[in-house]
């Protein structure tokens, strides 16, 4: 069984030879491992493209990043995406705005502005998000503004070359993992514009133009992805869909809020994924999710990842509530892993056991791996976890 | 007088909207109920319910943020009758991000439920030098010190603030309150915080308790 069919099957909830298993790194995280000898040579992925992005006329090996997931012996979510770019275009240019000895403050490519630590002031730098200080979107008229941005047919949301058959078989070869369509939800796109705290003042103050925001978003996301998903259809493995919309006290909107202003959009945007035998929509939140659970499973989320155990999940309590309603990822504790020894193991036997049994799961983290780990400490968990997850 | 100050406090608890409750505040001004009354009576309470819903799973962070706005909009309209009357303040709470981390929404909550209900806060934002905790505490003097931090990476830096303000003589009188998704009750008490509060609306409430007019 590959990496793909397994990672498939088990969203599916059918049998498979081992439990996959899935992490996302930090980039920070691989660059403290390859200071603890992670070999870089090893992971390095080269690829013969054409010469300096295609300035000159000859094909050249290029550099194209780090591949730890095969080293490890894990998957990504992150390893075949389908490339539509769904940012604003134009982009805004990013700029510095302004420096002091240990800020640098930026206009963003999304256009909000935001202040962030200077490289080498702290241990880390990039670890911490910036301080997003302010928005693009306030208000109608800003809306209005940034919408023109946001037009599906605009022909760079799909790379030059985009080309239907040489897509089909490239996306038919890969192996070691999902090949995903990555999606910003209806929340997540919203904050990201205005804020949280704006964004969620919105829903009260000013409805009308949350709604107009979440229908021109429900309209541009079906008609940006049409040409892939129509073409590709159930070759596209799984639907990750962003929303990062709780804290750790529960969902940052209310279910009544759910109801109202998202789940239209979502059933709208699902069936259309549902229509073109795209089934599996996994929905990324850290945070406590699970008062508007239920609600998203009639959105049609199938799927939830990563489970913060922090904020309160658990893949054994939502396993009891929603059976095969939902297949889960992640949920190890990232804390109690990053220990090693006792306590790493007593983490994954206290819920490993259950999900081989039930099926439905995608071993993880309960989110990315964090600085904190040090490579020996991952190389355990690894060693470890991978003799767990065989299926006998 | 007491009808319109329920009111009040129910069109806050209930998320009535801005408009309905200025309606409300103008009304109550022009019966000559007093500012600080209108506060302290009517918002205060609407917003302390609205607390209460949030910490029983009713309300969520949207309708905590709302009933903050609302109350922000009111008191842009009582602010200049307030200083007339000179109302006192519940205690002062100083507030900040700890170094190394960026994030500040968590903490921005809690300054606008903490100033809702009656406390004057110091925001010394994010990324906060231990130094600049230690300065601010001793040319402040807050009832409160907060410490919000997120990243696991950064907890070590709440250690340290709070050893410094031991080694200061600074504790004496001053609560540390900590909070933010990476602080745990456990990891407070091995610290020596006061108190870890798990969101802004209990972060409020353990300094209703702990500064008593």
């Amino acid at each position: 069984m590959t990496a793909r069919e397994r990672i498939r099957n088990a969203m599916d909830f059918k049998d498979v030879d081992a439990i996959p298993w899935v992490e996302s790194f930090y980039e920070e995280t691989l660059m403290k491992f390859f200071s603890e000898g992670l070999p870089a040579n090893e992971i390095a992925v080269v690829e013969w493209v054409m010469s300096q992005d295609g300035l000159q006329i000859l094909n050249w090996p290029k550099f194209m990043g780090f591949d730890p997931y095969s080293y490890f012996g894990c998957s990504t979510f992150w390893g075949r995406v389908v490339p539509v770019d769904i940012g604003p275009i134009p982009r805004f240019k990013q700029r510095k705005i302004s420096e002091n000895a240990r800020h640098e403050e930026y206009i963003m490519e999304t256009g909000a502005r935001s202040r962030r630590l200077k490289k080498g002031v702290t241990k880390t730098t990039w670890y911490t998000m910036p301080q997003f200080y302010e928005f693009p979107v306030k208000d109608k008229k800003s809306w209005e503004q940034y919408k023109v941005r946001l037009n599906p047919e605009d022909p760079r949301r799909y790379p030059k070359d985009w080309e239907e058959d040489g897509y089909l078989q490239f996306l038919d070869e890969y192996e070691k993992g999902p090949v995903m369509l990555s999606i910003t939800g209806f929340y997540a796109f919203g904050a990201e514009l205005m804020g949280i705290p704006n964004f969620n003042v919105a829903f009260y103050k000013d409805p009308e133009l949350v709604e107009d925001m979440l229908s021109h978003w429900e309209y541009f996301t079906i008609e940006s992805v049409r040409q892939a998903v129509e073409t590709l259809k159930d070759r596209i493995d799984m639907v990750f869909w962003w929303e990062d919309m709780a804290e750790k006290h529960g969902p940052n909107i209310s279910p009544k809020l759910y109801r109202e202003f998202l789940l239209p959009h979502y059933k709208k945007a699902i069936g259309f994924l549902n229509n073109n035998k795209i089934c599996r929509i996994m929905m990324d939140s850290d945070g406590n999710t699970q008062a508007i659970l239920d609600l998203a499973i009639e959105a049609g989320i199938t799927g939830h990842w990563p489970l913060e155990v922090n904020s309160g999940m658990d893949v054994r309590s939502l396993r009891k509530r929603y059976g095969k309603k939902l297949f889960l990822a992640g949920n190890f504790d990232k804390r109690e892993i990053a220990k090693g020894g006792e306590a790493m193991r007593k983490e994954i036997d206290s819920k490993l056991p259950l999900m081989k049994e039930t099926g439905g799961y995608v071993a993880g983290l309960d989110h990315l791996v964090h600085v904190e780990f040090t490579l020996d400490r991952f190389r355990e968990y690894a060693a470890y976890l991978k003799q767990k997850l065989i299926v006998e | 007088m007491e009808n319109v100050l329920r009111d009040i406090s129910s069109a806050i608890r209930d998320l009535g909207g801005s408009e309905k409750l200025e309606g409300l505040i103008n009304e109550a001004l022009s019966r000559n109920i007093a500012a600080s009354d209108i506060v302290e009576r009517g918002l205060r309470v609407g917003l302390e319910e609205v607390g209460a819903k949030y910490e029983a799973c009713e309300y969520f962070l949207s309708e905590l943020l709302f009933g903050a706005s609302m109350m922000d909009g009111a008191m842009r309209i009582l602010r200049p009758k307030l200083k007339k009357e000179a109302i006192e303040k519940k205690g002062t709470i100083l507030v900040g991000t700890v170094r190394g981390d960026m994030h500040d929404i968590g903490k921005n909550i809690f300054r606008i439920l903490a100033e809702g209900a009656g406390f004057e806060v110091t925001d010394l934002n994010v990324d906060v030098d231990p130094d600049v905790f230690m300065k601010e505490t001793r040319d402040i003097r807050p009832e409160v010190l907060g410490l919000s931090c997120l990243l696991t990476t950064a907890l070590p830096e709440i250690e340290k603030v709070i050893s410094m303000l031991t080694e200061g003589k600074l504790r004496g009188g001053l609560k540390v309150l900590i909070g933010g998704n990476a602080v745990t009750k456990e990891f407070g008490q091995e610290v020596g915080a006061d108190a870890a509060a798990l969101d802004a609306v209990q972060g409020v409430d353990l300094c209703k308790g702990w500064v008593k007019p």
